[in-house]
């Protein structure tokens, strides 16, 4: 159900109606999580049991969590499990649930059915670092099995044939017999190996929660169903933003104030997303999958132009996507957090990711780089620091060498503009125009291992456009200029025309103009980008 | 300690100025609809649409369902409207070669039979385009013509449960009567139903038929023309260029059509045998169940029904196939003799005037009607009123 489509408008319509007159109930909320459930189910119903589980994983992990004393308190396991005393009621009985689901999975796995056997030992392994946890009564415990259980989901789902196939390639050119089964041959009850939409995104949304309460940011969420509905709250469920306990959690605490001001700003939203996703995403799509489906058949010009597009379309596609999430949240009064802040306007890279998937960056500044140890340990840490966390970027992207090289390349490049940025000269003398147009080069050009096909492809790409001779690219006029157009009025945004802007018939005539141009010339439906990742 | 918990949303930030409160919305709510109330009845007036006699539906807009109902809508209350699929359009023959045209001329009538066929029909899509496009057709004589070709086959009936992909899908039932071979997705089915029912979004489909080559203008401003290296014609163009105010006729050469045709042709030169089909049974039969419903619709709206049953090409059909047919052809002819609805059920011609089971060639329409001219059914009906 992808919001620009009729299915979605009336799931709308069924959601939001029943959603206001259950205001004054304490049924609004069961009602969110069941749409939100149907919304994800719309996809592919054996989905959900992932989603379920992960959420009553970490919900059930943070109580747990909550049960143990705080850093500092020393517990003696072999006393507390010699005497049978705990000091913690509840977590004797997970600690007795734990051994004995242990057990039970570990038999299951080396005597139950064939498919699953895989699956039985993966949970008894968990079950008995469960156990382990409630014994020791350690907090690290529960938080390193949330880390464990988020992480192998993804990375099983998503990176398990791209490392099976690059390591049975390795033994095959090193002559080893050794070969590694497909990941689908672990699936259990022969279920197929797809990759679940939007799990990149609902796993770390989930797993912030955990880290959050581990660090004291956030207070234990008691409401099963509160915290359901935060980790698969169907307006960004799919492709983000990827929303922190600490801003969305609180706002299901009571019904969102009832304002025709939700209303309007949730429909500007939306509107606004709709057009960057039918009226521009779509139809750029056309033009970079002609060039890149094929880059061997066009030279420079072409390549150079489809990566140019290609820079919008991701831009449009996502960033539209997100302008309909926070719409639709808005329509129900949540707000959720900005994900893109015009980033081709951006003048550093550093600038670029304070803008461009503003809730991915800042995550993983927050778990990846920060912990890691940040800018605090000079120089050379800070850029191993950025360098790690941008490879870790790449890869979460998806499970290709280009994201890898994409993530690098960005991780290169921003180490380059803060060493610039040193400089009295670029901060002062460069002009902001120069500087925005070579954050838009670069990342233009990272641009091209993201959306190759594969590495060959890439590489033919930089070669081609760096040799080939000159042609038309063909890239329709229609296109370049719609693409001028909402470049231009960016720029306003952020200029002293803005004042232009905000008139109200500047609003009403873009608005008029975008939905006549919806209704005359939408090019189609079509998935996310994102939405694979 | 845990920080303090936020119960207040923050503000939606907007990094764009299109933010629109109330009366905004009010304000673009209020222009849209004069524009999609007053564009399509102000198109009509602009934009020219001659028709003259013979006319049809050009090939290229047979899924311009907004200008179907532009032609229905200019038919004189006095003339006969001819209704069916390809056989009354005439897939083989030029405009001056179809059914309505030698009708014409054997009852020495100018301009009476209008042509309302619409190539790639059956019964199915009919239901829908007589629903939504022929609200015009009210008290009016329509002579409807029933092809049994659509009962050849489960696969011709659309009863199979195997997909499958067919002209006009967005004018069949989109959820019910439950198609079985037709899978389009939710959206899509949607999508024909809001097209089907907002006139603005008709007329948004018209011009993409009439302008832009039955794609957007996005996709049309990508067209490729085959070559090595392709050549992209459209992509410097101006679309508003391309918008004429003038409806394309069709071209009065056309190659795949007409006794010049290489396709203008009997069937038989093909060495193409006999057939056996694969008949679906009338109470079985989703096409014929529309067909009655279409026949339902037609006379609630105070039209004189006149069927026309086949003629299907016999000289087609496989001897142990012939029983199964005629079991057909006689329940048609029974349940609209026992509906009391208007009929002809033509004897077939030569087996040389068919151009394959049901069409027939330019000599085929002359003669069929000629005989139906000469049917006692059919003068009855037609010096009724």
């Amino acid at each position: 159900m992808l919001f620009h489509t009729w299915p979605f408008l009336m799931f709308l319509l069924v959601v939001l109606p029943v959603f206001f007159a259950l205001r004054k109930t304490r049924l609004w909320l069961p009602w969110l999580t069941v749409a939100s459930y149907f919304f994800y189910g719309w996809w592919n119903p054996y989905y959900l049991f992932l989603v379920v589980y992960s959420t009553v994983l970490d919900f059930c992990l943070v109580a747990m969590m909550d049960h143990c004393p705080r850093t500092g308190e020393k517990v003696d396991a072999l006393a507390l499990l010699g005497g049978w005393r705990f000091a913690d009621r509840v977590l004797k009985i997970a600690f007795i649930v734990s051994a004995a689901a242990t057990l039970g999975s570990l038999a299951m796995a080396l005597a139950g059915p064939q498919t699953l056997r895989p699956a039985m030992f993966v949970l008894g392994m968990l079950a008995l670092l469960m156990a382990l946890g409630a014994l020791r009564s350690n907090r690290r415990i529960w938080l390193f099995i949330s880390l464990v259980n988020n992480l192998v989901l993804l990375l099983f789902f998503k990176y398990a044939r791209f490392v099976v196939e690059n390591l049975n390639s390795v033994f095959a050119s090193l002559h080893l017999p050794a070969k590694l089964p497909d990941p689908s041959a672990l699936m259990p009850f022969g279920f197929e190996y797809l990759l679940p939409v939007g799990i990149s995104f609902f796993t770390f949304q989930s797993l912030s929660y955990t880290i959050d309460f581990y660090l004291g940011n956030v207070p234990r969420e008691r409401n099963i169903l509160r915290f359901a509905t935060f980790v698969c709250f169907f307006p960004q469920l799919m492709a983000g933003p990827i929303e922190r306990a600490k801003h969305l959690l609180p706002q299901f605490r009571q019904f969102p104030p009832f304002r025709l001001r939700n209303f309007t700003d949730g429909a500007s939203l939306f509107l606004v997303g709709l057009f960057k996703k039918l009226a521009l995403a779509n139809y750029l799509a056309f033009y970079v999958e002609r060039v890149y489906d094929h880059p061997r058949a066009f030279g420079a010009p072409a390549l150079m132009m489809a990566t140019f597009a290609f820079g919008w379309q991701i831009f449009f596609d996502f960033s539209g996507y997100t302008d309909m999430a926070r719409g639709v949240a808005r329509l129900m009064g949540f707000d959720l957090i900005l994900n893109f802040n015009n980033p081709y306007l951006a003048t550093g890279l550093g600038d670029f990711w304070s803008r461009w998937h503003i809730s991915l960056s800042t995550w993983f500044r927050d778990y990846v780089y920060i912990p890691l140890g940040g800018n605090k340990h000079g120089t050379f840490k800070t850029y191993r620091n950025l360098f790690l966390t941008f490879f870790i970027s790449g890869i979460w992207h998806g499970a290709a060498w280009t994201f890898l090289i994409w993530g690098i390349l960005h991780a290169t490049g921003i180490m380059i503009t803060r060493e610039l940025e040193r400089s009295a000269f670029y901060r002062e003398r460069v002009p902001r125009l120069v500087k925005q147009f070579g954050v838009f080069a670069f990342v233009s050009f990272a641009w091209i291992f993201f959306r190759a096909s594969s590495l060959d492809d890439a590489t033919l790409i930089v070669n081609r456009i760096s040799s080939a001779a000159w042609h038309d690219p063909q890239m329709p006029a229609l296109m370049l200029a719609l693409v001028a157009v909402v470049w231009l009025y960016q720029f306003c945004c952020e200029s002293r025309f803005r004042e232009i802007l905000q008139t109200g018939v500047v609003r009403v005539g873009v608005a008029v103009s975008m939905v006549l141009y919806l209704c005359l010339c939408a090019s189609g439906g079509g998935a996310f980008i994102y939405f694979q990742f | 300690m845990a920080p303090a918990i936020q119960t207040k949303p923050p503000d939606s930030p907007f990094v764009n100025e299109v933010r629109l409160n109330a009366w905004h919305w009010a304000a673009v709510f209020g222009i849209m609809l004069v524009v999609a109330t007053l564009t399509p009845p102000l198109w009509k007036k602009l934009e020219r649409f001659e028709t003259g006699p013979d006319y049809r539906i050009p090939y290229a807009l047979s899924k311009d369902y907004w200008l179907y109902e532009r032609r229905l809508q200019q038919i004189r209350p006095t003339n006969i409207v001819v209704l069916g699929d390809s056989v009354v359009w005439g897939e083989y023959v030029l405009p001056d070669g179809t059914w309505s045209h030698f009708l014409n001329q054997e009852t020495g009538a100018t301009n009476q039979f209008v042509n309302a066929g619409v190539n790639g029909l059956f019964p199915l899509a009919l239901e829908g385009l007589v629903h939504c496009y022929g609200q015009s057709l009210r008290h009016r004589r329509v002579m409807l013509h029933c092809n049994l070709l659509w009962m050849t086959s489960p696969k011709a009936d659309l009863s199979t449960e195997k997909e499958e992909r067919f002209n006009h899908a967005a004018l069949v039932p989109q959820f019910f009567p439950r198609i079985p071979c037709y899978r389009a997705e939710a959206n899509e089915r949607l999508n024909a139903m809001v097209e089907r029912n907002v006139p603005f979004f008709e007329w948004v489909s018209h011009l993409q038929n009439a302008y832009f080559g039955q794609q957007s203008i996005p996709k049309w401003t990508l067209n490729e023309e085959g070559g090595d290296p392709p050549r992209y014609p459209n992509t410097y163009r101006n679309p508003f260029s391309q918008i004429t105010l003038t409806v394309p006729p069709e071209s009065p050469n056309d190659p795949e059509r007409g006794p010049q045709s290489p396709r203008h042709k009997p069937w038989s030169t093909d060495a193409a045998g006999t057939t056996r089909f694969d008949w679906v049974a009338l109470d079985k039969s989703l096409q014929w169940r529309a067909f009655q419903r279409v026949i339902e619709t037609l006379r609630e709206r105070g039209n004189d029904v006149l069927v026309v049953l086949g003629p299907f090409n016999e000289h087609m059909l496989a001897g142990e196939n012939r029983p199964a047919y005629m079991e057909i052809h006689d329940g048609v002819v029974t349940w609209l003799a026992t509906k009391q609805i208007p009929h002809v059920a033509p004897d077939p011609l030569p087996s040389a005037l068919y151009a394959d089971a049901s069409h027939p060639l330019t000599p085929g329409y002359q003669l069929l009607a000629n005989r139906l001219c000469h049917d006692a059914a059919f003068q009855k009906w037609m010096n009724a009123k």
